[in-house]
């Protein structure tokens, strides 16, 4: 089963100084601080439902 | 069945009261959380325990066919692929629900076992995936575990564990890590359950003049 | 904080006595799992995943038999990287250490290779029908130790300037090699054939798992680390953490592979072990998080907490804010 992207070829890497990384690993790296960001920030949706006291 | 209850010397008893006692069932499954928790941050540790789900099952597919059915068979490729995404979820998600964690220093109150038992489960799944990207049959194994083992070997881990083995990499990766990995993640959760979520950090009066408040919940009774 | 202040926080940080919402677990695992199986299938069909086909040593003997002779020479003189490896294969070296820790070697050798008889002469001694290869084993193993290393060292030097000749063979410029060229075109041919595959798998039983002995040699020529080169898995390209093309890979091993970059660590012979105790103790610091002073009050001192927390403060009495 073919895949609709091919990623069966050498990936492009960033270099800082000595740090090397595969754009790959730092897209997943962003993904995961902008998830982390937006799941604090974001507001959470709930029912205003009858609020119990004290379980 | 008798209705008189059995007696305290019970070995069965005794660890059902315990267990019972721990863990009530309004307490196992509570249907109710409190109103604190109420911020995305919190869905991250079920994330994390459903891409294990995956991880599971889609590794237990792979493992009825047998290790090099994935290599020959586009469905069997397919289901290689979930493994390895679901495995890509499970450490961003789990990571995630760790950032969250340490945070909100979900230790508090009692609650040190549950972030124990959370950091081991990260620890222990690392070796984990280890053993399954050895046992690929592929380059990708073929590096890794020739690089890994002198790792393994010069911390003196190499003489039992031996990752050029496909066969004990395998057994390792299909039964035995799983095992550990998920009899942590049973215990963390029990945990949770038992000690609830933590609540958020007090706020004290500077000049505690209302020393009988609750420092944390709002004044939702008298 | 002090140790009063803590205690107080940790005593009402033990349960809580406020309101209560409606919260539906099961519909919430029931809804995660559906998202995780969405977003793994989705990418799933989209990217699919890696499977770069695995060297043998026919393909290397084949596509590099100037690397697998060198490569056979290294071991019969136990000069190869599994020749000096120490425990668990040999007792060639002590292995890393650290300190006066010598694991690798108080382990033990558990897992014996003996190069040159493994890799090199028990799989000749299996060949059938070739008296001149029978002949020139036996020849190198009736000759001194000096002498062995003197037609090892020459032919080692010789192997610098070969070239490959007709059908992958190996030329050698003319020298006092002994019986090895006749040795190493045995080998080689065997290699090519796909016999020394199955020969070094199937060494102890029919029934096998084990692939250390073929994975090894593999290991210690230049196909292996070749590839590895090009896909960027090299330690030193911080290659732990990647995958081959251009999948994600082992983010999560990101400060593993970040020591072995810097000195001392990418200088050392003891990397490896020097590696571990570091990431051994990180790790436990991590486990003990709740246990180190500082690091526990960090949360305290950068409230994110306020912004995860924000509706509960709100809600909160105002003269308590």
């Amino acid at each position: 089963m073919a895949a609709v992207f091919n990623l069966n070829h050498h990936a492009t890497y960033a270099h800082w100084h000595f740090f090397t990384m595969s754009v790959s690993n730092i897209l997943v790296i962003v993904a995961m601080l902008v998830l982390f960001v937006v799941a604090i920030a974001a507001p959470f949706p709930h029912r205003r439902a009858a609020v119990e006291e004290d379980r | 069945m008798s209705a008189a209850p059995a007696p305290s010397r019970s070995w069965t008893v005794r660890v059902r009261q315990l267990a019972v006692g721990a863990l009530p069932p309004e307490k196992l499954l509570p249907d109710g959380q409190p109103s604190y928790v109420s911020s995305w941050i919190y869905v991250f540790g079920v994330l994390t325990l459903t891409s294990l789900v995956v991880i599971i099952v889609s590794g237990s597919i792979l493992a009825l066919k047998g290790p090099g059915w994935w290599h020959f068979t586009g469905i069997g490729h397919f289901f290689n692929s979930i493994h390895l995404w679901a495995v890509e979820l499970f450490f961003a998600f789990m990571v995630i629900h760790l950032w969250g964690k340490y945070w909100m220093a979900a230790w508090r109150g009692g609650r040190r076992r549950v972030w124990v038992t959370g950091a081991v489960t990260f620890l222990v799944a690392i070796p984990c995936a280890l053993t399954g990207y050895v046992s690929q049959q592929n380059f990708d194994a073929q590096w890794i575990s020739t690089q890994a083992k002198d790792a393994m070997n010069s911390v003196g881990i190499g003489a039992f564990f031996n990752l050029l083995n496909f066969g004990q990499m395998y057994s390792y990766h299909v039964l035995l890590l799983p095992v550990a990995v998920v009899a942590l993640v049973i215990g963390h959760v029990l945990l949770v359950r038992k000690h609830g979520v933590v609540p958020p950090f007090p706020v004290f009066d500077r000049d505690e003049a209302s020393p009988g408040q609750d420092p944390v919940a709002p004044e939702a009774s008298s | 904080m002090t140790r009063a202040e803590r205690r107080r926080v940790d005593l009402v940080s033990r349960e809580w006595h406020g309101p209560y919402r409606e919260y539906d677990l099961v519909k919430e695992f029931c809804i995660a799992l559906g998202v995780v199986l969405a977003l793994a299938l989705v990418l799933s069909i989209l990217f699919s995943s890696p499977d770069e086909r695995p060297s043998t040593i026919t393909s290397w003997s084949r596509a590099a038999p100037v690397d697998f002779v060198t490569t056979a020479t290294t071991e019969l003189d136990g000069s190869s990287g599994t020749g000096g490896y120490g425990p668990p294969y040999n007792h060639a070296s002590d292995g890393q250490h650290m300190w006066f820790i010598h694991l690798q070697k108080w382990l033990g050798v558990s897992h014996p290779v003996n190069t040159a008889e493994d890799f090199v002469l028990a799989p000749l001694r299996s060949l059938t029908g070739q008296p001149a290869v029978q002949a020139a084993v036996t020849a190198y193993q009736s000759a001194t130790a000096g002498q062995r290393a003197a037609w090892t060292t020459a032919y080692e030097k010789g192997l610098a300037k070969a070239t490959v000749g007709p059908g992958d063979s190996v030329s050698v410029p003319g020298g006092g090699y002994g019986p090895l060229p006749t040795m190493m075109a045995g080998l080689l041919s065997f290699a090519q054939s796909g016999g020394l595959d199955g020969a070094l798998l199937r060494s102890r039983q029919f029934y096998q798992t084990d692939y250390t002995k073929p994975l090894l040699l593999l290991a210690d020529g230049g196909l292996l680390a070749d590839r590895a080169q090009a896909e960027h898995l090299l330690g030193s390209q911080w290659g732990m953490m990647n995958e081959t093309g251009s999948y994600p890979g082992q983010v999560w091993l990101w400060l593993y592979t970040f020591w072995y970059q810097i000195k001392p660590f990418s200088t050392s012979a003891n990397a490896d072990i020097l590696v571990m105790a570091v990431m051994g103790a990180l790790s436990l610091l991590f486990v003990l998080v709740p246990f180190l002073p500082g690091i526990r009050d960090i949360p305290r001192w950068i409230p994110i907490y306020r912004l995860i927390w924000r509706e509960h403060y709100r809600e909160l009495a105002p003269s308590r804010r």
